[in-house]
């Protein structure tokens, strides 16, 4: 299979729709991820990337009901696709697999 | 914190309208809802927070994040999107102006160029003609503009000019008396400056060994404080306050000392004797100036040398003066002080009551000066502004000519794109889409004109130049000429545009796509009436260019009353003036030399006008103004004018108080037999000996005026060569020149040469007017070819089926030629009236003129029609010589 490339910030995003309790959509994944980075970061990167793994098919949207507060506009809720599970978990594997091919004690040596 | 306002009727407390606007325009509408949503949301969020004015900047700041290429709808690759849901209604509209579309409108409007080649050249070729054409007289029409504007006082300065009531006339000239400058600045204390300004003089100037001629002016010394002179060397204060300054341009300074800097203090002798010291070194007089001088020398020196302009009764030179500012900038009232010095002259010269004539001071603005030049009756009339007018009137004229090309041809041809857009219609093309269409379509051929117009300029002007006798470029750095090319575009490619644009997207799609295009009459009737509107512009071009060749011919050819061939003006300076009479014995003895007299000023430029002279009968209330001058012996043998009675002669002693007079002058002073008669010219009396046949002093503009000559010296030596033996009289001349006066380089002027420049503004727009004749009709006649052809193209079955049943080439020529000729011919008649009317105007600036005969509007006329017809036959005969098998082949 050919896997897809996924970017830091890509990651990030589709981790923290993963993560959110509720029903995620823009301003919700765009508070979370400035709260998990700790860095500021515009809205319009955050649509971007969202919709940008919308095309790759990591995640999918549907549209919400009309909603009040924010002058009837629908809301764009974002979930993960089979495919975005895969590709999570690809990471995660490949992390882990990385993580322990690094030699014990390599760290203390180089003293951390 | 404030109570918040959850009022969302407050306007104040919305998201920035312009953001929103700037997201709804530029988002792609998929994901324009959510998006904004998202932004609102979070503004509202904010607007708790932080307050409203922060939430609004964040909220526009974040907006403009969104403006790039992902989120932008023309760059959208909406192809890859999975669609979850259709696009709101309102968002379907603005698809039409996708990348795709756009494409395709460009595609097809190079397959319709690229298809119809001989369409296209015919519609680009006229429209860059047009264009470069227009485009040559805008610029001509800005640099007509641009002179004298470059003042940074500019709106502060004024000519002071005299009317001049006399004899039952009005007269209104920039003549004045010497000493008004200095008197006006000291009498009015709304004038901040005044300077005097003589006429040009051409005079020899010797630094060493160099020797040469230079021409300047003599000014007051508050020139460089009021014009925009910039000096090199030396300052304005300084410059010409002394009567042995003199202030040189910086071509002179390069010439005789090498630099600016090195010229200042240094000496140069003038007219062999005079040394005067340069003072300071100014920029070089640009080329829109109105007035041109290579040295400026003291008012001072110019009254030591002119004894006689302290009269106050010359009006020999010009007097400029600048307005004070108040302190607040706004310049004083011209409106008021010309009220106030109206009467000015009569408390300095008293004596001209008496006189019967009254002479009142007015102002013109300075920089309207070179463009309203013209005074008739007193009053300001015209001037070259008129010439401005008229070609801006041409520019437009053929400008349209082109359009209409244009507008013609694609509507002849809109048959052929009936279908295009039927379909398009019916794919759900809204009409204003439709002419979007067209209209660009006309401006991407307008485009493609101006380009190959530009080109065209851009290789036309320096002999536009030379023709016209400016220094015009192409100034790219200028933003008026990016706005001039814009606006040309723009307008050249909507009017050619709309038309066809509003016709073909009036189109009934259901009738068009069954096939039966029936264009009603009013269509035909408009192209026809196109062509009329067209031809009858080219007609009155043709009609005034041989009304403006035959007058300036006239005036050319016309006898003046002296023979002007042959006859050679020299400058009498140096040791020629008192040395004149062995000279004069000298050179008769030379090869070539005929007669020899001078006089002051030339036959052609009259030195000066006096109402001082009286006779015995003389109505004291009248003053009737005289031409005069001072002549030496052998004055109408050398002219070649008739005379009754006698020419001043040696053989008569006395005759230095006599005088000549011409029949002008006979008839104003009302003597029945005026030889022998007495006259009394400046108190001086004297005989009047002979009467010299009128003719021409100044251009056919002025009738001739009452002379009197006097016997004395004068400035210009006239030659009269033997005839055809010009070359032989010239090397005696120099010879002869150089050998008595050899600091003066010696220079002389053709008599009929001098005569030319008179007319030289009527010249150049003979010239030009010829060129835009000849370019109008050749653009009209591009457009009638191709709709000719087109004609022929349509018609070419019935051509066919007329052919088999037996018709011949001729008649069927004739079929195809008549119904154009008919709307020639409607063009002849419409623009007969109109053309004699303006052109009768045109003349009226002449005292000596033609007549318009009715053969001019036939000749014209024929001319039109030959030309049309010639255009036409090529396409009908080409049409009535097709093989009928061949175009009725397919059927």
């Amino acid at each position: 299979m050919r896997r897809a490339f996924l970017g830091e910030f890509e990651e990030i995003v589709l981790l923290v729709v993963a993560a959110c309790p509720a029903e995620a959509y823009g301003v919700t994944i765009w508070e979370d991820v400035q709260q998990q980075t700790g860095r500021s970061i515009t809205m319009s990167a955050v649509h971007a990337t969202l919709y940008r793994l919308e095309e790759k098919g990591y995640l999918s949207s549907t549209m919400g009901g009309a909603t009040a507060e924010r002058g009837g506009r629908r809301k764009r809720f974002f979930t993960l696709t089979a495919l975005g599970v895969r590709a999570l978990n690809d990471i995660q594997e490949m992390r882990s697999r990385l993580w322990q091919a690094i030699p014990p004690g390599k760290f203390q040596l180089m003293g951390f | 914190m404030k109570p918040q306002s959850k009022n969302n009727d407050d306007a104040m407390s919305l998201p920035p309208r312009w953001a929103d606007w700037l997201l709804e325009t530029c988002l792609t509408p998929r994901l324009l809802e959510d998006v904004q949503g998202d932004l609102h949301e979070v503004f509202y969020k904010r607007v708790n927070e932080v307050g409203v004015a922060k939430a609004r900047r964040e909220f526009g700041w974040a907006v403009l994040h969104y403006l790039r290429p992902y989120f932008v709808k023309s760059l959208q690759r909406t192809d890859k999107l999975t669609e979850s849901e259709y696009p709101s209604p309102e968002c379907r509209t603005t698809f039409l102006l996708t990348p795709a579309m756009l494409r395709n409108y460009i595609k097809i409007a190079w397959r319709n160029i690229a298809h119809n080649k001989s369409f296209s050249t015919i519609n680009i070729l006229g429209l860059a003609l047009g264009m470069a054409c227009s485009l040559l007289i805008g610029l001509w029409i800005q640099d007509e503009f641009s002179v004298d504007a470059y003042h940074a006082n500019g709106p502060q300065l004024y000519k002071v000019m005299e009317r001049q009531f006399y004899d039952g006339k009005v007269d209104a000239g920039d003549g004045t008396p010497a000493l008004l400058a200095d008197e006006l600045k000291k009498e009015f204390p709304e004038i901040a400056y005044a300077a005097t300004l003589s006429w040009e003089e051409d005079r020899t100037f010797s630094v060493g060994d160099k020797l040469n001629k230079e021409k300047g002016r003599a000014v007051g010394s508050d020139w460089f404080k009021m014009f925009s002179v910039p000096l090199l060397a030396g300052t304005a204060e300084t410059a010409l306050n002394a009567p042995t300054k003199i202030a040189i341009s910086r071509k002179l300074a390069q010439n005789y000392f090498g630099s600016p800097q090195l010229a200042l203090g240094k000496s140069i002798r003038i007219g062999g004797k005079d040394d005067y010291q340069v003072s300071a070194v100014f920029e070089d007089v640009p080329a829109n100036s109105s007035e041109t001088y290579d040295y400026l020398l003291s008012w001072q020196d110019l009254l030591k040398r002119n004894e006689w302009l302290k009269d106050w009764g010359t009006n020999a030179l010009q007097t400029r003066i600048m307005l004070h500012n108040d302190r607040n900038g706004v310049p004083a009232d011209p409106g008021r002080l010309e009220a106030k010095m109206k009467s000015f002259l009569k408390s300095r010269n008293p004596g001209m009551a008496k006189k019967g004539l009254d002479i009142q001071l007015f102002l013109q603005p300075y920089q309207d000066a070179y463009l309203y030049s013209n005074f008739k009756s007193g009053y300001q009339d015209g001037g070259r502004i008129e010439y401005v007018r008229l070609f801006g009137i041409v520019a437009v004229f053929i400008l349209l000519i082109a359009c209409i090309n244009f507008m013609n041809l694609a509507t002849a041809r809109s048959v052929k794109r009936a279908r295009e857009v039927g379909v398009r219609k019916v794919v759900g093309a809204g009409r204003g889409l439709l002419i979007g269409q067209f209209v660009g379509e006309a401006m991407v051929l307008t485009s493609i004109a101006l380009i190959i117009a530009i080109v065209v300029v851009w290789l036309l002007l320096p002999t536009f130049n030379s023709l016209t006798d400016k220094h015009i470029t192409f100034r790219f750095t200028d933003a008026t000429f990016w706005l001039m090319l814009l606006g040309m575009t723009l307008i050249t490619g909507l009017i050619s545009g709309s038309y066809p644009a509003l016709f073909l997207s009036s189109l009934n799609p259901i009738r068009v796509l069954k096939g039966a295009v029936r264009f009603g009459s009013g269509a035909r009737l408009f192209r026809q009436g196109l062509v009329v509107f067209q031809f009858a512009l080219s007609m009155l071009l043709i009609i005034g260019t041989i009304v403006v060749y035959r007058q300036i011919n006239f005036i050319q050819t016309k006898n003046l009353g002296f023979d002007r061939d042959g006859m050679l003006y020299v400058s009498s300076e140096g040791e020629l003036g008192p040395k004149y009479n062995t000279f004069k014995d000298e050179l008769l003895r030379m090869p070539g030399v005929q007669s020899v007299t001078r006089m002051q000023g030339t036959p052609t430029n009259g030195f000066g006008s006096t109402g001082n002279v009286q006779w015995p009968g003389k109505d004291p209330s009248t003053s009737i103004q005289f031409q005069f001058s001072t002549v030496d012996y052998d004055f109408t043998k050398t002219l070649k004018v008739k005379v009754s009675g006698r020419d001043f002669s040696k053989d008569f002693g006395a005759d230095s108080a006599n005088f000549l007079i011409n029949e002008t002058a006979a008839r104003r002073i009302g003597y029945r037999e005026p030889i022998g008669k007495p006259l009394t010219m400046w108190g001086k009396p004297g005989t009047i000996v002979g009467v010299i046949a009128d003719y021409h002093q100044s251009s056919m503009h002025t009738p001739i005026e009452p002379f009197i000559a006097k016997l004395g010296d004068g400035q210009i030596i006239i030659v009269r060569t033997q005839p055809g033996q010009t070359k032989q009289a010239l090397a005696s001349l120099e010879t002869l020149a150089q050998q008595m006066n050899p600091k003066f380089p010696f220079q002389y002027r053709f008599a009929d040469e001098a005569f030319q420049t008179l007319y030289r503004s009527e010249t150049i727009v003979g010239t030009l007017a010829n060129y835009f004749a000849f370019l109008a009709i050749f653009i009209s006649c591009l457009g009638l070819f191709g709709l000719a052809a087109f004609m022929a193209e349509q018609r070419t079955k019935e051509i066919g089926v007329r052919k088999v049943l037996g018709a011949s080439v001729t008649s069927v020529v004739t079929l195809l030629s008549q119904d154009f000729l008919k709307l020639v011919f409607v063009a002849i008649v419409i623009s007969s009236p109109v053309a004699w009317y303006a052109m009768s105007r045109w003349l009226q600036d002449y005292a000596y003129k033609i007549d318009i005969e009715w053969w001019v509007f036939a000749l014209s006329g024929l001319l039109a029609i030959a030309i049309a017809l010639l255009t036409i036959s090529f396409q009908s005969i080409k049409a009535a010589l097709v093989n009928p098998v061949k175009s009725l082949r397919s059927e």
